[in-house]
């Protein structure tokens, strides 16, 4: 087990006033709150922060916590790990002093688990005054597909970090990991159902159902917009000039294209229900991007010398120069 | 509860027509019905045109929005309007990223 400094992590001194505390903790949770940080290691920052919080604004709590010698522990962290010093805690009674509103106590660590105990009578939920449900809560967890998978639809791997009430009856964070069939034809912020896979109701309650929210991870070649795909599509100059019929890829493989004569850079040619498969497909969009052959040989110079010399163009007349 | 974890789970696509009723909302995000009815009076979540004012219904599309406002209360302590423009900007910010996402490539 390690000693976990909760002033280093609010960053506070260890003579930090109550109202100090506060506003570190609010900061932190602010910056660190896995609803709106990008931040990699947010959420893991997010649960230290409640956890030294949850210690540090209760005065019983942070008076037993100051008994212990930072500078011994942090020895003790490097050798065989920290262990609390007999009677640490004497004198002070936190049974039923529960959890307020700090966080998620089954995220908390094992060391604060060691002074403080886990004591779920009076706050295993994140909601404790909440109106009683028979029901457990529904749990949310977003999921990232792969773009294809909306094609082919099929067994998908999904991990999930949920709080689990174990064999002792202390709840853990545990990773869960799923076999979810993914329906063919989903679509982005479309929701999954899994009727009963979220924690047991209070009291033996039925589960709630677990929801995926469904998203896309970016694809090298196609941007999803809506139902509609569009793919960045190189053309040669000629193609583009004189027209051409070449392949393009989809998700479905690879077509045809008709390149109309004197197409410009830019030009987005729409492939009918080629996009998001469902009950009214997408489209795919081609947008041409002109490609220019290097002039890195003899045969390549020549002939845009001869362009240059036959051809009059002024690709910046409309800039007036 | 022994699950085994090779068990492969059938997930449901939900309606995108799909809604919930007050109830169900409430029980699904553990949160009282006054509480929804304050981010309905905040405009954070709208009951459906054609539900009755005594009996709400709400588009399944809002769950996650619902999740999202109790977090954001329980974890930052934000108030209703506090929730409402944090919802608003995190909306904003996702359809700026999305935009910038299909530039940057």
């Amino acid at each position: 087990m390690e000693y976990k400094d909760y002033y280093k992590i609010l960053g506070v001194d260890r003579s930090a006033l109550d109202d100090e505390i506060k506003r570190a903790y609010r900061r932190l949770a602010r910056k660190y709150h896995p609803d709106v940080s990008t931040e990699a290691d947010a959420d893991d920052r997010f649960k230290e922060a409640n956890e030294a919080y949850e210690v540090l604004k209760d005065p019983e709590k942070r008076a037993a916590y100051d008994r212990i010698d930072p500078n011994q522990a942090q020895a003790q962290n490097s050798d065989a790990g920290f262990q609390p010093p007999p009677g640490w805690d004497r004198g002070f009674d936190f049974q039923g002093g529960g959890y307020t509103e700090g966080g998620d106590p089954s995220s908390f660590s094992d060391f604060f688990e060691s002074l403080f105990g886990r004591n779920y009578a009076g706050g295993g939920g994140r909601r404790p005054q909440g109106f009683a449900s028979p029901r457990g809560q529904d749990h949310i967890a977003r999921v990232e597909l792969d773009l294809e998978d909306a094609f082919t639809g099929g067994k998908r791997r999904v991990t999930l970090s949920a709080p689990e009430v174990n064999e002792h009856g202390q709840a853990v964070e545990r990773a869960r990991s799923l076999n979810v069939t993914i329906p063919k034809s989903v679509r982005a912020g479309q929701q999954l159902r899994l009727a009963g896979q979220a924690k047991s109701g209070a009291n033996g309650g039925a589960p709630g159902d677990l929801y995926l929210e469904i998203g896309f991870k970016p694809h090298p070649h196609y941007r999803l917009d809506g139902a509609d795909l569009i793919l960045d599509l190189p053309v040669a100059p000629w193609e583009a000039a004189l027209g051409a019929t070449v392949k393009t890829p989809t998700p479905n493989g690879p077509v045809d294209l008709r390149i109309p004569p004197n197409s410009k850079d830019g030009k987005r040619l729409r492939l009918r229900g080629r996009g998001m498969p469902g009950r009214k497909p997408g489209d795919l969009y081609a947008v041409l991007r002109i490609s220019l052959p290097p002039a890195d040989n003899e045969t390549a110079r020549a002939v845009y010398e001869r362009m240059a010399q036959e051809m009059p163009f002024n690709p910046r007349a409309h800039l007036g120069v | 509860m022994s699950r085994s974890s090779e068990e492969t789970l059938v997930c449901q696509i939900i309606d995108e027509h799909a809604t919930l009723t007050l109830g169900e909302l409430c029980r699904s995000c553990g949160v009282p019905a006054e509480w929804v009815a304050r981010l309905v009076e905040e405009g954070v979540l709208e009951p459906t045109p054609e539900s009755p004012s005594t009996r709400w219904e709400f588009s399944v599309h809002y769950l996650p929005r619902v999740h999202r406002a109790a977090r954001l209360e329980h974890d930052l302590g934000l108030n209703m309007s506090g929730i409402a423009l944090t919802l608003e900007l995190m909306d904003e910010i996702r359809s700026l990223r999305r935009r910038l996402d299909a530039i940057d490539r």
